[in-house]
């Protein structure tokens, strides 16, 4: 911790005089991350209690369903934060749960574990190309993505023009916990281990709070000496390993790659809403991770619930899960921009 | 920058300079490269029938992504637009009973009221418009799919009529291309002499100048939401009739080439620079890539890549030029 050549103070610093302001920003600062986990765990629970049991095979399901959902979640947020997006996210989910289906097959586990480490890499050193590509380009963000979310899948397409492939069975159950499902704590594991293994390390050294400095102030950070090539590199890079994680538990979960545009485009679209519903800030800078995981858990909550609230109303199917999801993120980016304003104006 | 790694070192500085000031004439070079490289891979391309083929794919695109544009001029962009044209060839077969005028005129009114919500939540409700209208997006997936099998059930194919106007012909020109030009007509010159296309291009530019000057922005805002939705239905209604039928799938394919072929046309994403005649030869060139890679018989996968790299390399050369 006191390793000051590697960090960098805090940004924000308060005196002690003004304790009570401090807690205002505590609660202003965290009040939203809280409330989407209040969001979650209210969802949850009334999910269980209308489950005739809620025991670890219903967790498992859950969990399962969330883990990728809430890996492309992350990736975006970071990408959000260092003030891009990456529309090509879900691309390279798919081309990552592509390759590694079709390399897995049939090995044992060691093998497995390799690849997918080989195929992290890859896909960090790919998404790093794309943050040059952004920097040296400087054609915006969202097109150079929308771009590479063809070609990433095109790519996948082309390592696996048809579903297919396979995995170790040990190694799926790194993320299913086993065949059956009531083994449900290594899901957990999975959605613990890249928060407090990659992020919670990273956030507050040079290259995370270069992110963040880069994302609310390009020219700010620029002037103040941060490096806008290696941040844009860096956040695309780590974006695309959160991504290279939910392509491996996708090909753990499924047992398979299957390469299909729509999956793709749901997958960037979902983890935009998660990050925004997380309380990133489309601009940039403002935001963190534990918001977006929440954000991610409640959304893929939706789908099953709706379902089962058809047994109580024949009207109800995970159709309406779609529509449900739409509503509640313009509302609540509505929301919140309106309090945005508000405070602003108070000010 | 240096220009070292720039495609453009192989122009003369006076190209560069001509390119720079007209966009447009690289994007026509661009599409003759492409035209001739067809030609050589498929002399018969070089026909009428060919020349058709490639109108009357690339006609639904440049509807859609002229609505596309002007959101992306004022600042914006529409990603539900492939649901509402869905929701709109969706809504105008399902009333064929009624007769084909009542059919398009529901259908559009569908997609203009999505587009009046889409206007609503970003110019009043403030919502970033990537938000607003993705979450729309999610919306009409949802609905479309239970309306399928409740309030939509019934009929998916579309009268005789809008099956002539998207797929039959007058005489050599297809009817779906005699719809383009007159929206190719109206928004070029709605751009450059009306107040609203004034507006748009300011709004665009400047939000805050334009409300300090006096402008509705709120309102420029809501016309250019309801304008795409507009033409969105009409692209919708087009493609039902060219395949016959309509099913959920059906625009899907073009949410992001709409973008594309807008961007491509040099329309920033920022706002405030661009036009509808860019846009064209937008559309233009990504249907020749489409019959080109067609006729190499390259798989789905090569399409892609090539999609993308086409893209990303007309964006960054278009960047290169502009670069002061």
């Amino acid at each position: 911790m006191t390793e000051s050549g590697t960090r960098v103070s805090g940004m924000t610093f308060l005196g002690a005089s003004d304790r009570g302001r401090r807690r205002g920003q505590i609660v202003q600062r965290h009040g939203w991350t809280v409330g989407v986990w209040l969001l979650f765990a209210s969802l949850l629970a009334w999910y269980a209690s209308r489950l005739d049991a809620f025991g670890p095979y219903e967790r498992t399901a859950i969990l399962t369903t969330a883990v990728a959902a809430v890996f492309v979640a992350m990736g975006q947020g970071v990408v959000i934060l260092g003030g891009g997006i990456d529309l090509g996210l879900g691309s390279m989910v798919i081309l990552v749960n592509c390759v590694s289906a079709k390399y897995m097959d049939g090995h044992g586990f060691v093998p497995c574990v390799l690849i997918a480490l080989l195929v992290t890499l890859a896909a960090m050193m790919l998404g790093g190309a794309i943050g040059w590509v952004i920097h040296r380009s400087g054609v915006p963000d969202i097109i150079v993505t929308l771009a590479t979310s063809f070609t990433l899948f095109g790519l996948a397409l082309f390592i696996l023009p048809s579903p297919g492939g396979g995995t170790s069975p040990s190694f799926a159950h790194l993320v299913t916990g086993s065949e059956t499902g009531e083994v449900y704590w290594p899901a957990i594991l999975c959605l613990v281990v890249p928060f407090a293994g990659v992020w919670l390390p990273m956030r507050r050294r040079r290259t995370v709070l270069s992110i963040y400095a880069a994302g609310s102030n390009a020219n700010a950070a620029f002037l103040s000496g941060v490096n806008l090539r290696r941040t844009k590199i860096a956040s695309y890079a780590l974006g695309s390993c959160f991504a290279a994680l939910a392509g491996l538990a996708t090909t753990a979960v499924t047992g398979g790659g299957e390469p299909r545009f729509s999956t793709a485009s749901a997958f960037t679209l979902n983890a935009v809403a998660a990050a925004v519903l997380g309380g990133v800030a489309l601009t940039g800078g403002i935001g963190g991770m534990i918001g977006p995981i929440g954000a991610a858990l409640a959304l893929s909550l939706l789908s099953p619930i709706l379902t089962n609230l058809q047994l109580s109303f024949t009207w109800m199917d995970s159709n309406m899960a779609e529509i449900v999801k739409g509503l509640i993120l313009i509302v609540v980016v509505m929301i919140g921009g309106w309090a945005r304003a508000r405070k602003q104006k108070v000010v | 920058m240096s220009a070292a790694t720039s495609p453009v070192d192989i122009a003369t500085p006076s190209w560069r300079r001509r390119f720079a000031d007209h966009p447009n004439q690289l994007l026509a070079v661009v599409f003759l490269v492409l035209v001739i490289a067809t030609c050589i891979k498929e002399p018969s391309y070089l026909s009428w029938t060919g020349l058709r083929n490639t109108l009357l794919l690339a006609a639904p695109l440049a509807i859609l992504a002229g609505g596309q544009t002007l959101c992306l001029l004022t600042g914006g962009v529409d990603l539900s637009v492939a649901m509402t044209a869905t929701a709109a060839a969706y809504v105008c077969a399902n009333k064929s009973s009624l007769g084909a005028t009542t059919a398009i005129i529901l259908g559009l009114a569908t997609a203009m009221a999505i587009g009046v919500v889409n206007g609503v939540g970003v110019a009043i409700g403030r919502v970033n418009p990537l938000i607003m209208t993705l979450g729309m997006q999610g919306i009409l997936v949802g609905l479309l799919t239970k309306g399928a099998q409740s309030f939509l059930k019934g009929s998916t194919n579309v009268t005789p009529f809008v099956k002539k106007l998207g797929g039959g012909a007058w005489g050599a020109i297809p009817y779906n291309v005699i719809v383009w030009i007159g929206v190719a007509v109206i928004l070029i010159w709605g751009l450059r002499s009306t107040g609203l296309g004034r507006s748009i291009y300011a709004v665009g530019d400047n939000p805050l100048a334009c409300r300090l000057a006096g402008i509705k922005v709120w309102k420029v805002q809501i016309a250019v939401y309801v304008i795409c939705a507009f033409l969105a239905g009409v692209a919708g209604i087009l493609l039902a009739g060219r395949s016959g039928s309509v099913d959920l799938q059906l625009t899907n394919f073009l949410l992001l080439p709409s973008v594309a072929a807008a961007v491509v046309g040099g329309t920033s994403i920022f706002g405030g620079v661009g036009g509808y005649t860019g846009t064209i030869l937008g559309a233009l060139i990504l249907g020749v890539l489409e019959r080109f890679l067609l006729f190499m018989d390259a798989t789905e996968a090569v399409k892609q890549m090539l999609y993308g790299g086409l893209i990303l390399g007309l964006a960054w050369l278009y960047a290169e030029l502009t670069k002061s």
